[in-house]
């Protein structure tokens, strides 16, 4: 593995900065916050121009065959931008399932599709509970005559206004073992009997969900792996999205300390800028130990997922935890930093606060991946 | 737990666990293996004799010219042997002060002929080594020193103090930090030099830490004579030459001595101390919030681990790195250590209280040692403040604040 990102690494980080600082600017970013789906056609033709949406998908369904530390990359400068939109769904939550679990129909029908710009995706795991574990899955869906029929609801779905497909986990077999009996359905949003309806969250630069399916019929050929082996699916999923968000946090976390460092030199204060005094220094100090100690070890998971290596659930766990708590703390200096302005609506400050608190939150927090770690050395 | 290595890694890996295996001490890493006292003459034999082993076997002496009696290796060897040897938790030399702080200072600055005397025997472990820098008003002030010294023909005359003297009773030389000018300004009035400890004028006595043992001591200057030819780097600028000693010290401490016990290290014996530790009625390692502290040292543990790999793979491929980068890993450590020392406190419950030479003392004690002596961690070798204002001022460069200049 490698730490240091290499030539084209470069240039493609550079190139994602580039972009985002021309189509992601604030403005674009708040005009999202109040936007009903989070993203514009526009936006997403540029993304789709630039060849992020099939960055990591193979060539043959119309990918450019890059690897996961590349895409993670892309998501430290989306993260340093805090852009809003479905493309974590898209790639985390729906195009590498389909990719690593999907049959050959179910690849050239979708991959191709999101590589284009012409399908958005998401995955709906959560229940009321609002937690990530095999026994959250509750919704049942039954077997008649050939099809599925899938009932009931799912809670903090991300992005599903915008996405077109929602792949929908429903517990097809009870068992003692809880892993054993979740299937993933691919559903089309537009299916008659689905409802979706936005949660007013504190993360506004990414929508969530409750979505609601009233006897709604899923086709065998649109099961995603096995019948009743769904859960492994989805603890990849989470696995993979989970460092992506590292990346996130990370390149967040670089933002805070950049600003807050020049807002610290400009600052002026009893005569003289406030970055001279001890106390905000210090702060200042942490905040750029946790960022150079979260990387590091964002960069391990990433590289230990992208080769496959056994101890990335173990890698990408302790990154989600460790990575996890520092951008709050990270947010939390950077707003302390500030003073009066950091705890503005105007600032931007409160747009990161806000996405280490939701980050921290998908796919569990920081406590439940230690939990899942010492389970790992039980 | 390996992280991604290859065959070649493998097997360099397995001939370092073999050597080990064959020359640690008899009884090593078991209860059956009798520690000497700490800082007494058998320790000090332990420490010279494994370092003459390692250095002959080509495991130590890194970093240093092959004419200088240094040895040469490709870096992702060095790595393995560090961590194999910190994995063991080999026996501790008188090193830690002599490659690390002597070795590289004399260096960067030395003479041609000091290179060639005091390099090789220091890399063996032949010869030890000890600082003199802090005093009792030059503390994180360290360009506060009053230890001065007036020419005299061709030597120097010294008198003075230092304090925090590591390897204070064993060391055949020390680098010394005076004052060679009293009308110059701050950080322009002050030299470096080698010293013999079997000067006269030289003594030296014990200092009794919270932990009840003299891990440093204190040196007196009485009219001790130094020859000219000692300046380490010139006259009048030996803060500058301090400075290379001090990054040195943070850095390379960071990489070897102190993730043994501190990093993950640390939390594996915590989690079989917690899984063979019952309270309560039930076992501790069942405990949520036990569990919850357990990992989080565990997580440092290996946040440290690829930080400092990601330094170091940076500095094999020529990138930059800022060597005040020193100073965040060294607050890292010592922060992260004394968190470890904390739940090592709240897991041995009752017995946190059980010291060293008690029949009920937990493993015989040395976790119970941690917990008083990891509160010297953020003091030594810079505090964790001085850390801080380095980090902020040289790093992220924000203003100096009115501190002397």
């Amino acid at each position: 593995m490698e730490y240091v990102r290499n030539e084209e690494q470069e240039m493609l980080k550079t190139m994602a900065r580039d972009f985002l600082a021309k189509e992601c600017p604030k403005t674009y970013v708040r005009a999202m916050m109040s936007d009903k789906t989070g993203v514009t056609p526009d936006f997403w033709k540029k993304v789709v121009e630039v060849g992020w949406p099939g960055l990591v998908l193979p060539e043959q369904y119309g990918g450019t065959g890059m690897n996961f530390r590349d895409l993670a990359i892309l998501f430290e400068e989306m993260g340093r931008a805090v852009m809003p939109g479905p493309f974590f769904s898209t790639v985390a939550l729906g195009a590498l399932p389909i990719l690593s679990a999907g049959t050959e129909e179910q690849k050239k029908e979708f991959l191709p599709k999101i590589a284009n710009g012409e399908i958005v995706m998401t995955m709906a795991v959560t229940e009321l509970e609002g937690d990530y574990w095999p026994g959250g899955v509750k919704m049942a869906a039954y077997e008649r005559g050939g099809d599925y029929i899938l009932s009931g609801s799912k809670y903090f779905v991300p992005d599903a206004a915008a996405a077109d497909y929602i792949i929908v986990a429903a517990r097809t077999a009870n068992s003692v073992d809880l892993e054993y009996g979740i299937t993933l359905f691919i559903v089309k949003k537009d299916d008659w009997g689905i409802y979706i309806d936005p949660i007013k969250t504190m993360d506004e630069t990414r929508k969530q969900y409750r979505l609601d399916l009233n006897r709604i019929a899923v086709p065998v050929k649109n099961i995603l792996g096995e019948v009743n082996d769904g859960w492994p699916i989805i603890k990849e999923a989470m696995m993979k999205g989970s460092a992506l968000l590292c990346a996130e946090n990370v390149g967040g976390g670089e933002w805070v300390l950049e600003t807050s460092v020049e807002y610290a030199r400009t600052r002026i204060q009893f005569g003289q800028p406030i970055g001279t005094f001890q106390a905000v220094k210090h702060k200042l100090a942490d905040v750029y130990t946790a960022v150079e100690y979260s990387r590091a070890i964002m960069e391990w998971a990433v590289e230990m997922v992208k080769d496959s290596d056994p101890i990335a659930p173990l890698a990408v766990s302790m990154a989600k935890a460790y990575c996890g708590d520092n951008y709050k703390l990270i947010t939390n200096h950077g707003i302390q930093v500030h003073g009066g302005i950091g705890f503005t609506w105007d600032h931007d400050m409160h747009l990161y606060f806000k996405r280490s608190r939701s980050n921290d939150t998908v796919f569990g927090d920081a406590k439940h991946h230690r939990e899942l770690i010492a389970n790992i050395y039980d | 737990m390996t992280t991604g290595q290859s065959d070649k890694e493998a097997l360099f890996r397995k001939e370092v666990r073999d050597w080990l295996k064959a020359n640690l001490p008899e009884g090593w890493g078991t209860p059956k293996f009798k520690w000497p006292e700490p800082y007494t003459r058998e320790m000090q034999t332990l420490g010279e004799e494994w370092q003459k082993k390692t250095y002959d076997a080509g495991y130590t002496g890194f970093g240093y010219p092959k004419e200088y009696g240094g040895v040469e290796r490709p870096d992702w060897e060095i790595r393995i042997i560090r961590e194999e040897f910190v994995r063991c938790g080999t026996p501790p030399g008188p090193y830690s002060q002599g490659p690390i702080m002597a070795g590289m200072t004399i260096l960067h600055w030395g003479q041609e002929w000091q290179k060639k005397r005091f390099l090789p025997k220091l890399l063996s472990g032949e010869e030890s080594w000890c600082q003199g820098f802090s005093e009792p008003d030059a503390g994180s002030d360290l360009a506060n020193v009053k230890t001065y010294a007036v020419r005299d023909g061709d030597d120097w005359v010294v008198n003075g103090q230092k304090v925090w003297t590591s390897n204070w009773p064993f060391a055949h030389f020390g680098l010394l930090v005076v004052k060679t000018d009293l009308n110059a300004p701050r950080h322009r009035n002050l030299s470096y030099f080698i010293f013999d400890t079997s000067s006269p004028g030289f003594t030296r006595r014990p200092l009794k830490e919270m932990t009840g043992e003299t891990a440093f001591g204190e040196m007196f200057f009485d009219n001790m004579r130094i020859p000219h030819k000692n300046l380490l780097g010139e006259l009048g600028r030996g803060w500058y030459v301090a400075l290379t000693g001090l990054n040195a010290e943070r850095t390379v401490g960071v990489g070897t001595r102190i993730t043994s016990r501190r990093g993950r290290g640390g939390a594996d014996n915590l989690i079989d101390l917690a899984k063979r530790t019952t309270r309560y009625g039930k076992s501790i390692w069942d405990d949520p919030v036990y569990r919850q502290k357990i990992v989080q040292i565990a997580i440092e543990g290996e946040a440290q681990r690829a930080w400092g790999a990601r330094i170091t793979e940076m500095r094999n491929k020529k990138k930059p790195v800022d060597l005040n980068v020193s100073s965040a890993s060294k607050n890292f450590v010592s922060e992260s250590g004394q968190r470890a020392a904390d739940v090592t406190q709240e897991l041995l419950g009752a017995y946190s209280q059980v010291m060293r030479g008690s029949p009920m003392a937990v493993d015989g004690g040395d976790l119970v040692h941690t917990i008083l002596r990891s509160r010297g961690f953020t003091i030594e070798e810079g505090t964790s403040e001085i850390n801080r204002n380095i980090i902020a001022e040289k790093i992220l460069g924000l203003p100096r604040d009115k501190r002397g200049e």
